[in-house]
């Protein structure tokens, strides 16, 4: 049995459907993020799992129990705000004991767990600190060690790391996810980050006007996008305009490719930059002219123009020829790094 | 940060001078041996002050006046927290017209007032008596009161109060653990406000104070009309005083400037 089950899950805010008919089935111990632009339902869906927002229709189950007839202080859930939400005036040893002191744990036991806490997330010697004398990175740890400390059910946590640099964000992302793994609680991660999400969760929930696009594994949505929603979401993506020939062929320019499953007549391919490569003289390929190329340091990305969309490249810098604005060039690319899209002609 | 010019410093310098002039020229002249206003020219004297335990009625009316400040005050702020932390995060019909109802004292002038509750109090029986005196002034300091927690409450991350609530607190422990300490700052200026607008209320109380209950300003008020001695600079600088010590105090406490600024002292 799941773990956390939401079941049909809707929330309408006046005439505005947030959360539509959402199922998602999360299982012990496993880091699932809700990932998605501004808007598209995935803050409601965690205020719903808190508590803080009624739902309308639908169910939450945990281990099989309703949640929704629960009041939120009764959920036993943790939660880490984008804000960090600290009580300013409380040190950090306050913070971290406050949900234990809810639970009437004796004090000696209190201070145990709270230093253990503060251990964990790496604050040990901040326990008199006041927050506001602490940096971004370190309140969020004690935001961190405040929701562990209570060994929640579930462990929520709404865009933790927006609010810091990048430098600290990559390295909080390593440490959460360390962390995750060694206390193992489940973990639902809502976030607009695509780099965040694909560097933390073992599964990411893609969604979009309150609907579940794609769920999958990091690299199953990076590279078998369900929709264009997906792939241009998630990285940079091509979308390319084909013609399929009903017999499990498809046409782009010159290039033919099988593709099983590809319909008859037009059709949208979505192929990632990284995947496009030039074809050798003679070899059947999409002509495309180059508009404009920009130096990464590790490689380069060409935009060019072709007959089947606007579409990105890119070049490893290792020594060969890029090619330079104006030149027409020929693409390729294999018929396993095309994801077909659903969803008929080209835009 | 960048330095007043002299022009600047000079009219900062003449504005505080204006402001403090005529405290510091009350109490000088409280120190007189004359008979009359004058600056002590002949060495100070405690004259006027002594003289002041020759009139009862002014430590009684200093006694009542503080007995309303603070019970006008904290009553005020009771209503005020509620109120202002229902406008503060609720959108609901007539939040606009609560709003407005209880700010509204701050736009009637005070004459109106006086008048009013002298004939609302006549009406209801409680006319010249301490409770009329105090539902009163509610009434007039509840603008200040809601003002500051409003401003208070308004800067609540309800964030905050969710983090409590997920980790297991219920509605009244987190007011009383979260809520109240964020907006603690609001609540105790809000309250001095109202308690120093309480006691230095006269044209409004002049009409409802019977002879039982004078409070002190409306004492000096009426002893004013009669005598123009420096009694009357002595009871001002007592009070100068006293209001010096309690700021002193509170700003030991709390801070001043967090008080009524709210930027923390860090």
């Amino acid at each position: 049995m799941s773990h956390l089950v939401l079941d049909g899950l809707t929330k309408r805010f006046g005439g505005f459907t947030a959360v539509d008919a959402m199922n998602l089935s999360v299982e012990r111990g496993e880091f699932v993020s809700l990932l998605g632009p501004s808007g598209c339902g995935k803050t409601t869906t965690l205020q719903m799992i808190a508590g803080f927002v009624d739902v309308d229709r639908g169910g939450i189950r945990l281990d099989g129990a309703d949640l929704v007839s629960v009041a939120p202080n009764k959920r036993g859930l943790g939660i880490v705000f984008q804000s960090y939400a600290l009580f300013p005036h409380m040190t950090v040893a306050e913070n971290i004991a406050f949900g234990l002191e809810m639970r009437d744990v004796s004090k000696p036991d209190r201070d145990k767990r709270t230093l253990a806490a503060m251990e964990l997330v790496g604050l040990k010697g901040f326990a008199d600190r006041y927050p506001r004398r602490m940096s971004g990175g370190q309140q969020q740890r004690v935001a961190l060690a405040r929701a562990l400390v209570i060994k929640p059910a579930l462990l929520l946590l709404d865009e933790p790391l927006s609010n810091l640099d990048a430098k600290l964000r990559e390295e909080m992302q390593g440490e959460l996810r360390q962390i995750q793994r060694s206390v193992g609680t489940t973990t639902i991660l809502v976030t607009h980050d695509q780099h965040e999400a694909m560097a933390l969760s073992d599964r990411i929930v893609v969604m979009n006007q309150g609907r579940i696009e794609q769920i999958g594994a990091p690299d199953q949505v990076y590279d078998r996008p369900a929709s264009a929603f997906v792939a241009s979401f998630l990285g940079k993506t091509n979308v390319l305009a084909g013609t399929g020939d009903g017999q499990g062929s498809v046409a782009i320019g010159d290039l033919v490719l099988p593709l099983p499953g590809a319909g008859k007549g037009p059709l949208q391919l979505a192929v990632r930059p990284e995947r496009l490569s030039i074809a050798a003289a003679g070899e059947p390929g999409l002509e495309a002219r180059i508009l404009g190329r920009v130096f990464q340091g590790t490689h380069w990305l060409l935009s060019a123009q072709s007959a089947a969309g606007a579409l990105t490249l890119m070049r490893g810098n290792d020594g060969a020829a890029v090619p330079t604005e104006g030149e027409t060039v020929r693409l390729r690319f294999n018929a396993a790094d095309a994801a077909l899209l659903p969803g008929g002609a080209a835009p | 940060m960048r330095r007043n010019s002299p022009p600047a410093l000079i009219f900062h310098g003449l504005f505080v001078v204006f402001m403090l002039a005529p405290l510091l020229i009350v109490c000088v002249v409280a120190f007189t041996p004359e008979g009359y206003l004058s600056l002590p020219t002949r060495g100070p004297s405690l004259r006027w002050f002594k003289a002041i335990f020759d009139y009862p009625e002014f430590i009684r009316a200093f006694r009542d006046s503080l007995w309303l400040a603070a019970l006008s005050s904290t009553i005020a702020i009771m209503l005020a927290v509620p109120a202002a932390l229902a406008i503060a995060r609720y959108r609901f019909p007539g939040r606009e017209a609560m709003t407005t109802l209880f700010m509204s004292p701050l736009m009637v002038p005070h004459v109106v007032l006086g008048i009013a509750f002298l004939r609302f109090f006549t009406q209801i029986g409680i006319s010249g008596t301490f409770v009329g005196l105090v539902l009163s002034h509610i009434i007039v300091v509840i603008p200040f009161a809601l003002r500051l927690v409003l401003a208070a409450s308004y800067g609540i991350d309800r964030r905050i109060e969710h983090a409590a609530i997920s980790l297991g607190a219920g509605t009244s422990t987190v007011f009383r653990r979260v809520t109240l300490p964020l907006i603690l700052p609001g609540v105790v200026s809000g309250w001095l406000l109202a308690a120093i607008n309480s006691f230095d209320e006269v044209t409004m109380t002049v009409f409802i104070a019977s002879p039982a209950t004078v409070t002190l300003p409306v004492r000096m008020f009426l002893y004013i009309q009669d005598n123009i001695d420096p009694l009357i600079a002595a009871v001002s600088a007592c009070l100068i005083a006293m209001t010096a010590a309690l700021l002193f105090a509170l700003d030991r406490l709390f801070g001043l400037d967090r008080l009524f600024v709210g930027s923390g002292k860090g």
